[in-house]
């Protein structure tokens, strides 16, 4: 991994935010909302509003206004809320960390699952567990985050009454009542990765072990365990990481409903208020950390493969 | 004394969607200590299904109706899969084709010769790293310690291969495999592993199967030679005898058809004129980026003739450039330099105009990938007769390359290499081109198939006058048929003289080199 | 085409979707003549009537049949999902193939722009379409295909890369054939079908991402019979009546269910060299 290729890496990652940031700043601005009319309410004045379209600019020509929101950007200034009146960074962040938290929970549990699962399923191909794998697999990638979500409540909260239905409590004040909360929503969001993954590592895993050095491996007298976990599961995991990357596209997607669902303060539920409430400001924000939260999944997958991957010479 | 591999009347059978395919039939054969036995048979003969058999390891679909497969006594249908983990690598080591693909890619080379010690001569790693050091130097690495640490990648094929034969001595076992350990190198590299290889059974003694479809070579490097046709080994003689004196029709097919030097298939001369002559030619590739521009060069600097009818065959190892000329005189690549075909003078591409596409035109090495696998055969044959204003018939153009004109319904996969490869040259044919470009056509065609084409291409140019631009990688070969050769080596000429001048004193080293390494089949000294 | 339906009936995926999907087009269709009751008919004393032999699926708030509103509301979400996909696909595949085509400085441009709206995932970009657009599925659906613009262009890109590096297509252009042969005769036949067999296992998700939407309010609106709206419904009553979300919800699931299905089976059926 060379600077250079670095370098180029992270020059992307800035064109992507780019692109991102223009892309919502038009959508926001299309949408169907008078700032000033949200700032002062439906009765005020013609005078007063003009007055704060004046202030914030809202007359300027639209490259003005958006190099004006991308100057601020830059030093980190995500503007106000209309809604609430507190900057909007601090609040997206805050919100971010709960989301990750979530996000970090559903990527370690598919690990753990998804992972022993497809090796298995591919080791015993046609085997009950092969079948097992492919029954969870298409029923992850064929149930909305909705759908599982309420099934789940049904199930889980109000039948068994094992878990509670709803609400956020954090880590730091009540640990176990935290994950207790967390485990319902973990499972929603976790089920369409496990589907993905799960299935990605058994294709890899029946090739790896169709390889020619596996083959060789056999043929040194190696034990099996030495075989799958030294020769194979590397070899079968490494195309699985830029996957997972991917799917932190989905990931966020599934956060937003499941966040919306289970009533937890996190960035997508805050996404979805700051849209029902036309607050532009905040989708700004939202929507541009969100992207930047995937590209930078994808950015550290890149170069966990370049480290892990010998072969392939960045320059 | 017990010979150290004997099978006896072993018999398999691979249970698929279509029935019982029958792979080996009664095959038995013995190998004794110090002997090297070759197998010889082309794709499809069983030799590998017999690899695995020997090493237990078949897929799950076999079915072992039956026989026996002894190492030293012990019959390895019958152990445990314990004992079978201890057998392998400390009894029986194998040498696969490919060294690319038989080294895991994330491990370094050194904890792949090592693990073989520890496992079977309970070294602690340090030991084995030592001892690997050690083995490493005796398969004539230089700086084994330094390789120690490196991934395959960092290592080029012949080096690789040599670990793969260092991992494969290394427990000192009684029988190697070698499953045509020198196919997938360059020609110089390749008879270099071979020199190895003959240095350490001397050395150790080993009992050595030695797989192969290249029954020149094998008649080298083994003391006996067994035929394998469909399953069943049709004929076992000394290796000395083999070319000599072949008993079984089969064998005499094969020995009939192994390109031998010494064996003109042309006879005639070609005209003075020329055909297309290219000045100065040479290709970057290159990959633009959104941030900067990356370059390699494939060739540069090439200027050859092609004079009417004549062959003339272009040879060079991987990477040396063939390819990238032919890319370069059919358009497919943007190149420099400039072509000149008829007293026109092409610097592009783009100035290529219907004459020249229909004038000059190629065949490409890989049948699966030159034929459309969506379109029928007399789709794709159809085409080119209609764009060059042809007169033939599709059936006509499947006629002269010896194929039944029912063949134009089929799409592609529905015919062998053999058979795709022959339509891709009718559908060269179809423009009655004046130079037609083959890289390396017969590369991935067995021996008997590849006769067949090549005899089909002499008849083709009798009839049309077409000359050939031949590229490959197989000397003897094209010295049969070229009646000049260019020899290529880092996208670079270094060498164009007429094949006569081969043997004489004015040839480049390489060109010395690579005749060295692709020697003549033995015992047949006697006969030319 | 029959040929290809055959082979489909022959891989197990292809036959399961190809039953599943009968059952879902038979619902589309005859829906509204089938359903044992008026799926809009209040009955009072019907309110979160239990699943029997009257109500199959049970009855919601207001007394409505879950099961016939179900059947009416497979009318409205497979089209809407189809047609979705289909303009998404179609937009996608058409960039994809010029990038592919173009190549060079063009097709790097092209692709680092689609690697950067894939950045916002495709839930969130539909939900800022719809809210700019207005509620309703018309808007919905719109906003489906957009989201699925990017993706399916990166897909048909590499494809069409593939296919484009392939001997048949060099031989193509040695002998001189235009640029629109090239593209039309020699890579589309090639390329259409792995785009095919994603647009199928899309049509899945495009299902999904409807309800999804409906679900929050934005899709289909009351008192339409929409699947997600009726798991929206239901998730008030969760407790007296979780027939009401079950249904809907297994519904949701088995028709992306077969459309995965059917992807898989046509990636089996569509491989030329398959001989079975």
């Amino acid at each position: 991994m060379s600077p250079i290729w670095l370098g180029r890496r992270l020059l992307l990652v800035g064109y992507t935010l780019l692109v991102v940031s223009l892309i919502v700043f038009a959508i926001t601005q299309a949408l169907p909302a008078d700032a000033a009319v949200m700032l002062l309410g439906e009765n005020a004045t013609p005078a007063a509003l003009a007055a704060v379209r004046l202030r914030l600019g809202l007359n300027d020509p639209m490259w003005l206004q958006y190099w004006r929101w991308l100057f601020a950007l830059l030093h980190l200034d995500f503007g106000t809320s209309m809604r609430t009146g507190l900057p909007v960074g601090s609040m997206m962040f805050v919100a971010l960390s709960r989301s990750l938290l979530l996000a970090g929970c559903a990527i370690l549990m598919m690990l753990v699952i998804a992972v022993p699962l497809g090796t298995l399923a591919a080791l015993r191909r046609g085997g009950v567990i092969d079948l097992l794998a492919g029954l969870v697999s298409y029923l992850g990638v064929s149930l909305p985050e909705f759908v599982t979500a309420t099934m789940l409540l049904i199930a889980f909260a109000d039948r068994l009454q094992w878990l509670p239905a709803t609400g956020y409590v954090p880590l730091t004040q009540d640990f176990l009542d935290g994950l207790r909360h967390l485990v319902l929503p973990t499972l929603t969001v976790a089920l369409i990765l496990i589907a993905h993954v799960s299935r990605m590592v058994r294709s890899e895993m029946v090739d790896v072990l169709h390889s020619d050095y596996i083959r060789a491996a056999r043929l040194k007298g190696l034990h099996a365990g030495t075989i799958l976990f030294r020769h194979a599961l590397r070899n079968a995991l490494l195309p699985v990481i830029t996957v997972v990357a991917l799917d932190v596209g989905y990931l966020l997607g599934g956060i937003i409903i499941v966040e919306e669902i289970f009533a937890i303060p996190g960035i997508g539920r805050e996404l979805i208020i700051a849209i029902e409430t036309r607050d532009l400001p905040a989708i700004q924000a939202g929507a541009l950390i969100m992207a930047a939260t995937y590209a930078t999944a994808n950015l550290l997958a890149d170069i966990a493969y370049a480290v892990l991957d010998k072969r392939i010479r960045y320059d | 004394m017990t010979p150290v591999l004997q099978v006896d009347g072993y018999t398999l059978d691979y249970a698929t969607r279509a029935g019982a395919v029958h792979v080996l039939d009664d095959v038995s054969l013995a190998i004794a200590k110090g002997e090297v036995l070759g197998l010889v048979g082309e794709s499809g003969s069983g030799k590998t299904s017999l690899a695995w058999a020997i090493t237990r390891a078949l897929p799950g679909n076999a079915h072992e109706a039956q026989g026996t497969i002894c190492l030293s006594g012990e019959d390895l249908r019958g152990v445990s899969t314990t004992r079978l983990a201890a057998i392998r690598g400390r009894h029986i080591g194998m040498v696969f084709q490919d060294p690319s693909t038989s080294l895991n890619p994330t491990l370094t080379l050194g904890r792949q010769v090592g693990e073989v010690l520890q496992r079977h001569r309970g070294l602690t790693r340090a030991q084995a790293e030592q001892e690997t050091i050690a083995l490493l130097r005796h398969v004539e690495l230089r700086d084994p310690e330094a390789l120690l640490h490196r991934y395959p990648h960092e290592a080029s094929g012949g080096e690789k291969q040599r670990v793969v034969i260092a991992t494969a001595f290394a427990c000192r076992p009684e029988l190697i495999i070698f499953d045509e350990p020198t196919t997938a190198l360059d020609v110089i590299t390749g008879a270099r592993i071979l020199d190895l290889f003959q240095r350490l059974r001397a050395e150790t003694h080993v009992a050595a199967l030695y797989i192969s479809h290249d029954l020149a070579l094998v008649s080298r490097v083994a003391d006996r030679v067994a035929v394998l046709e469909r399953g069943r080994i049709v004929e076992e003689a000394r290796a000395t005898d083999v070319f000599r004196a072949p008993t079984h029709p089969y064998t005499r097919r094969l020995v009939q058809a192994v390109p031998r030097p010494d064996r003109r298939l042309v006879f005639d001369t070609p005209q003075e004129t020329t055909v297309l002559s290219g000045r100065g030619l040479g290709v970057r590739y290159g990959r633009a980026r959104l941030f900067g521009r990356t370059h390699v060069t494939g060739a540069s600097g090439i200027s050859l003739d092609v004079r009417a009818g004549e062959i003339l065959g272009v040879v060079g190892e991987s990477g040396s450039g063939k390819s990238t000329l032919a890319r370069a005189l059919t358009g497919l690549a943007p190149f420099q330099g400039e072509i000149t075909f008829r007293g026109r003078t092409i610097a592009a591409p783009r100035a290529m105009d219907r004459a020249y596409r229909g004038a000059v035109q190629i065949v490409f090495q890989h049948p699966d990938s030159s034929l459309n696998p969506r379109h029928r055969i007399g789709e794709t044959l159809s085409r080119p007769l209609r764009l060059f204003g042809a007169q033939d018939k599709v059936a006509d153009l499947l006629e002269q390359v010896r194929l039944p004109a029912s063949y134009a319904d089929r799409y592609p996969h529905q015919l062998s290499g053999g058979e795709k490869q022959r339509v891709a040259i009718a559908r060269a044919f179809a423009a009655r081109p004046a130079l037609v470009i083959c890289d390396e056509i017969t590369a991935a065609l067995d021996v008997s198939v590849q006769a067949a084409v090549i005899e089909l291409l002499l008849t083709l140019r009798q009839l049309h006058g077409t000359a050939y631009l031949f590229i490959t990688h197989d000397i003897n070969l094209v010295r049969q048929i070229a009646h000049r050769l260019a020899v290529m080596r880092h996208g670079a000429l270094v060498d164009l003289l007429p094949i006569e001048a081969l043997s004489g004193p004015d040839t480049h080293p390489y060109t010395r080199a690579l005749l060295a390494a692709s020697p003549t089949p033995v015992g047949l000294e006697g006969i030319t | 085409m029959i040929e290809l339906f055959r082979r489909l009936l022959r891989t197990r995926q292809g036959a399961i979707a190809i039953i599943l999907l009968l059952v879902i087009v038979i619902a589309c269709v005859a829906g509204p003549f089938v359903a044992p009751h008026d799926p809009d008919a209040i009955s009072f004393l019907g309110r979160f009537h239990p699943p029997d032999a009257q109500y199959w699926l049970g009855a919601d708030e207001l007394g409505r049949d879950v099961f016939s509103r179900l059947l009416i509301g497979a009318g409205r979400t497979v089209p809407i999902a189809l047609m979705a996909t289909l303009l998404g696909t179609l937009s996608g595949a058409v960039i994809g193939t010029l990038s592919a085509y173009l190549g060079g400085r063009w097709d790097e441009a092209i692709m680092r722009t689609i690697d950067a709206v894939m950045a916002i995932p495709g839930l969130l970009l539909a939900l800022l379409i719809v809210n700019t657009l207005g509620k309703g599925e018309f808007n919905a659906m719109m906003a489906i295909a957009v989201a699925f613009v990017p993706g399916m262009a990166r897909i048909t890109r590499s494809v069409a890369l593939v296919a484009r590096r392939q001997d048949y297509v060099g031989a193509a252009i040695a002998r001189g054939e235009s640029s629109a042969w090239i593209v039309l005769r020699e890579m589309l036949p090639n390329v259409a079908a792995p785009v095919v067999i994603e647009t199928t296992i899309r049509v899945a998700f495009a299902v999904m991402l409807f309800a999804t939407l409906s679900f929050l309010g934005l899709g289909a609106q009351p008192p339409a019979s929409d699947w997600g709206l009726m798991v929206a419904d239901g998730r008030r009553y969760l407790h007296q009546a979780p027939w009401m979300i079950i249904g809907a919800g297994v519904a949701i699931a088995l028709t992306a269910i077969s459309f995965n299905l059917l992807g898989d089976g046509l990636r089996d059926a569509l491989n030329p060299r398959d001989e079975r």
